[in-house]
């Protein structure tokens, strides 16, 4: 008997079939020639070869192999190898598919880049601030513990800090946590390097604050258990990276370097991790210093913070034992709470304490704005990505006509449908992952960009927008799923081709293209709502914004200059402190330009707030009741320089002293609370802490202290002269423009002592600009966006304007030579595109009044269906449209008849 | 010229005649081919090299079904036959056949028998 085997398995070799596969059909076939050679006789082996067109076996076994699936029957799947040499080959082709029309891919590309962009910088924004905000070690197993009131009272935030006693004795006992420790609030200290004083921000931490991260030192070390047990007696730092890298130009030898801060020598032991800027998310220390040296840090009203357990300094941070949910962790510290209430009632009288995941923790009561804001940024790109995928979309069915006779010889060449939407989708990945390289790039630089916007005086204290793996991945991701969406639509499409009506037609098959135009039409109007809503809310928030820089915020802001001043830092005592705060105003009051001066010790909307006043025959107030109010202390003519008028009583003057009685002026919102329907003038009332009762000798307007536009506060003034303070702000107003004197005052004080740092210094302007900072940014994001999306909309409503116009050259020719005019046929083509348009406008309008209502709260003085800005947003983007309509329809109108209809 | 028609017309009903074939019984490769050669009066002939793929083709669309069978004193062999949907797509194949023949034959003048 012949090798039939050997002879067909000599054949078959060149198809990549599964063995098990290559193996039946070998046996059914040997079979078969078998047969036929029993049939034939002895002598027709040769005959039996000879039958066989060879040639034709293998290229028929393929097309078989390559048949789709229809029905159950699963025999014969497709071997790996050719999936894989499709897929080269598709790639190839793709490649020179958008190599042949570069104009549209440089459209797509740009288009789509733009979009994946928008989107990478955002997530990037994202993921630095919301997801991953600290890199610290397995965050879920991180806690906040801090301290509230058991009953509210102030209106901002209720998560205070632990004093030092009360967070001891906590960490003493827990057992929910394994290790717990504590950090202050990021201080601003002076740090005098090679003589020269600067302003820099230090964390007083707790030894074990490092460990309970789970971080590591870049350089040197962290903090020993040693160095952090007797007040004053190691006077070590660590160094943050920001700070090492650009306050010492990151130096190698950096350990072992001593600084001073607050006149205090330091020695630096460690360079702490990259990117790592303490716990908040937000704001973080240059340095870190051990809780023994709070002392060295802080301001002298504060200095016995760690011995008294009524002064609040550090937020809680533990690590949570294996096992111990954050549930159990609450509970027993509202029984420690429970214990240092009843134990020490004094200061924690109406206290307790609250456990927080630290991620929630890291904003403080900012989060809730932030992951909102997130989301809707992130919301609004991905509209701004679905209008370039539309767009792109539209382009590429514009072009199937122009492939539809390649894709016809293709299909009559055997090409099956799946194989030509696999094809099709590879070309539109490929275009969605180039696009996604550059969108990267774009997003990268949007990044740097938004960077660079952070207020410069404390760029390096804030977040960094970091581009790390994450992002990456994402901006993958995002082009891959761009490329399916816009491409599968066009692909479905495109493939639907029938080859006999494409060889029959001679002229354009009007049906399908109109069809077309159908979708695009759609798509097109889908792109208009979105762009309107982007649009809308871009506008209400730009109107917002306009009313925030309108409130009167109580004081005037055109005139001042303002300085931060430490002369306790520099290690001033209060004989001396005194002298400086007199000499310094004698001086400044003498510069040209400075209409009046003074101190005080807030920041204008930097009030803090004090809780537990006592009003001189009134009952006694449990503390958990206990009324508050920002205290502000303030020097001679404050009124006068920030222009608070008076509405009863006197100012402070210079009789006002240590051994005069202790007066305060307040705010006509504490009288009206405090005294209703009685003369304030010559009450009394006692600060918290304070033994003396304060007599009130003036009333002056009510200002915002904390925020624009706040509901009233109380607010109480007490004189410098009778409460020294070794930090205060220097108050200027200046007589014109206050950039006058800025260099000025700085300039005087540094002759009276060149080791003073007088590097806070602001407008009274920049303060309201920067209260404002992150509407300005939201609403700066959300214009960007928004004129992205119009400029898109814009750019593919011209496309596809023009696309229809060229389809329909042979319609307007005749209408032409039976007489239409110029003017009839523009309005035809306008009329055609403004209905897009106008339908689009009207989605859109519809979807922005849904969406004013979400957004009504966080609006201010603006409604969400604010008629000038609903109003505004759809005349610029009708205006815009009408521009990309007249344009196809200005050449729809100068169209030669006579060429027109020849051509057709 | 004439072959290359030949050869698409053949093609066109090759689906249509194996189809048929089956309706009855199951049958292997071998025999399908001689049967298409004996009942056509030798007219059309399938070679190994298209009858097989059309076969795989079939079966993998899911209107035929292959099985290996063993018979006494005999190879295995596998034996095809018509599925539910194959004797859907037979019988709608069967009618546009009809159509297309009627039509072709009133327009080029051929009577039927």
């Amino acid at each position: 008997m012949p090798e039939w085997e050997l002879e067909i398995r000599k054949h078959l070799a060149g198809l990549n079939l599964r063995p098990e596969r290559e193996a039946e059909i070998i046996e059914e076939l040997s079979d078969h020639l078998q047969q036929r050679y029993e049939e034939l006789g002895a002598e027709g082996a040769g005959q039996v070869l000879a039958e066989i067109d060879w040639r034709n076996l293998v290229p028929e076994l393929q097309a078989s192999a390559r048949t789709p699936e229809r029905g159950s029957v699963a025999e014969g799947a497709t071997p790996s190898g050719h999936l894989f040499s499709d897929f080269a080959k598709d790639l190839q082709f793709a490649l020179r598919m958008l190599r042949k029309s570069p104009g549209f891919t440089a459209v797509a590309l740009l288009t789509l880049a733009l979009g994946i962009g928008a989107n990478t910088a955002v997530f990037t924004v994202v993921d630095s601030l919301i997801l991953n905000p600290l890199p610290v070690e397995k965050i879920s197993g991180l806690a906040a513990v801090n301290t509230t009131q058991l009953k509210k009272t102030s209106q901002s935030g209720d998560l205070q800090a632990i004093s030092y006693l009360n967070l001891k004795d906590i960490r003493e006992q827990t057992r929910a946590f394994r290790t717990l420790a504590g950090h202050s609030y990021p201080m601003a200290v002076t740090m005098t390097d090679k003589n020269e004083p600067h302003r820099i921000f230090a964390e007083i931490v707790t030894a074990n604050y490092f460990d309970t991260l789970g971080i590591h030192p870049f350089l040197g070390r962290f903090f020993l258990p040693g160095e952090d047990r007797t007040p004053g007696a190691a006077p070590v730092a660590v160094l943050g990276y920001t700070a090492w890298q650009s306050r010492f130009g990151g130096v190698s030898d950096i350990l072992g370097k001593t600084i001073k801060l607050n006149e205090t020598p330091f020695t630096i032991i460690g360079v702490g991790p990259k990117g790592f800027k303490g716990v908040y998310a937000v704001f973080g220390p240059d340095l870190w210093i051990p809780s023994m040296m709070a002392a060295q840090a802080l301001p002298a009203e504060q200095r016995n913070a760690l011995t008294d357990r009524g002064m609040p300094l550090f937020t809680g941070i533990g690590r949570l034992q294996p096992g111990i949910t954050l549930a159990q962790a609450q509970a027993e510290m509202k029984i420690s709470g429970a214990a240092l209430e009843k134990e020490y009632p004094g200061a924690n009288e109406g206290k307790s304490l609250t456990v927080t995941p630290l991620l929630e923790a890291a904003y403080g009561p900012e989060r809730q704005p932030v992951v909102l804001g997130g989301i809707l940024l992130m919301a609004i790109v991905s509209f701004v990505l679905l209008i370039a995928c539309s767009n792109v979309a539209n382009l590429l069915l514009a072009r199937s006509s122009v492939r539809r006779q390649e894709i016809a010889v293709r299909i009559s060449l055997g090409a099956g449908r799946m194989r030509l939407i696999r094809q099709l989708l590879t070309e539109s990945v490929l275009l969605g992952l180039f696009s996604g390289i550059l969108g990267f790039l774009f997003g990268h630089g949007g990044c740097r960009i938004l960077e660079s916007l952070r207020p410069a005086e404390y760029a390096e204290n804030l977040a960094d927008l970091r581009l790390n793996a994450s992002v990456f991945v994402f901006a993958f991701a995002v082009a891959i799923l761009t490329g399916l969406i816009f491409g599968i639509v066009p692909a479905l499409r495109t493939s639907r081709v029938s080859v006999s009506e494409v060889l029959k037609e001679e002229t354009r098959s009007r049906g399908r293209s109109r069809g077309r135009v159908a979708l695009a039409n759609m798509l097109l109007a889908g792109q208009v709502a979105v762009s309107l809503v982007l649009l809308v809310v871009a506008g209400l928030f730009l109107r917002s914004i306009e009313r925030e820089y309108a409130i009167d915020p109580g004081f005037q802001t055109e005139h001042l200059a303002l300085f931060m001043l430490y002369p306790g830092q520099a290690g001033y005592d209060r004989v001396r402190t005194e002298q400086f705060y007199k000499l310094v105003l004698d001086r400044a009051a003498r510069i040209p330009g400075i209409s009046s001066v003074s101190w005080a010790s807030n920041l204008p909307l930097w009030g803090r707030q004090e809780t537990g006043i006592a009003i001189e025959g009134q009952e006694a107030r449990k503390r958990s009741e206990a009324i508050s109010a920002v205290i502000d202390t303030v020097d001679l003519n404050y009124f006068s320089t920030m222009g608070i008028p008076f509405l009863e009583g006197r100012d402070f003057t210079q009789n006002d002293r240590d051994v005069s009685t202790p007066v305060a002026i307040i705010n006509e919102t504490m009288a009206a609370q405090y005294w209703p329907n009685q003369d304030a003038l010559g009450k009394r009332f006692q600060l918290p802490q304070d033994r003396e009762f304060l007599e009130i000798v003036g009333v002056v307007k009510t200002t915002n202290y904390q925020t624009l536009g706040e509901p009233p506060q109380a607010c109480a003034y007490i004189p410098l002269r009778q409460h020294y303070t070794d930090s205060m702000i220097l108050y200027a107003r200046s007589e014109r423009d206050p950039s006058t004197v800025l260099a000025a005052v700085p300039t005087e004080i540094h002759s009276l002592d060149p080791g003073l740092a007088v590097e806070d210094i602001r407008t009274g302007s920049k303060v309201i600009d920067q209260a404002l900072w992150w509407s300005k940014m939201g609403v700066g994001l959300l214009g960007a966006f928004g004129l992205l999306a119009l400029g898109l909309a814009s750019v593919g409503l011209y496309g596809i304007m023009a696309y229809s116009v060229s389809q329909r050259r042979r319609e307007i020719g005749v209408r032409m030579a039976l007489g239409a005019g110029p003017g009839s046929v523009s309005f035809l083509v306008l009329r055609q595109g403004m209905a897009v348009v106008a339908s689009g406008v009207g989605v859109g309008m519809a979807l922005s009044l849904l969406l004013g209502r979400v957004l009504a709260r966080f609006l201010y003085g603006v409604s969400g269906s604010d008629p000038i800005g609903v109003g505004g947003a759809s005349f610029a983007l009708l205006a815009v449209a009408f521009v990309a309509c007249y344009l196809p329809a200005r050449s729809a109108s100068r169209l030669d008849p006579l060429v027109a209809l020849r051509e057709a | 010229m004439g072959t290359k028609v030949e050869e698409a017309w053949k093609k066109g009903s090759a689906e249509l005649l194996v189809l048929s074939l089956l309706e009855d019984q199951p049958r292997h490769g071998y025999e399908i081919g001689k049967l298409i050669e004996v009942r056509s009066g030798g007219t059309l002939h399938f070679h190994v090299a298209s009858l097989y793929p059309l076969l795989y083709r079939l079966e993998k669309r899911g209107w035929i079904e292959g099985r290996w069978v063993e018979k006494a004193n005999q190879r295995r062999r596998r034996y095809y036959r018509l599925t539910a949907e194959g004797q859907r797509v037979l019988e709608l194949q069967r009618r546009k056949w009809q159509e297309f023949a009627g039509a072709v034959g009133r327009i080029a003048g051929v009577q039927h028998a």
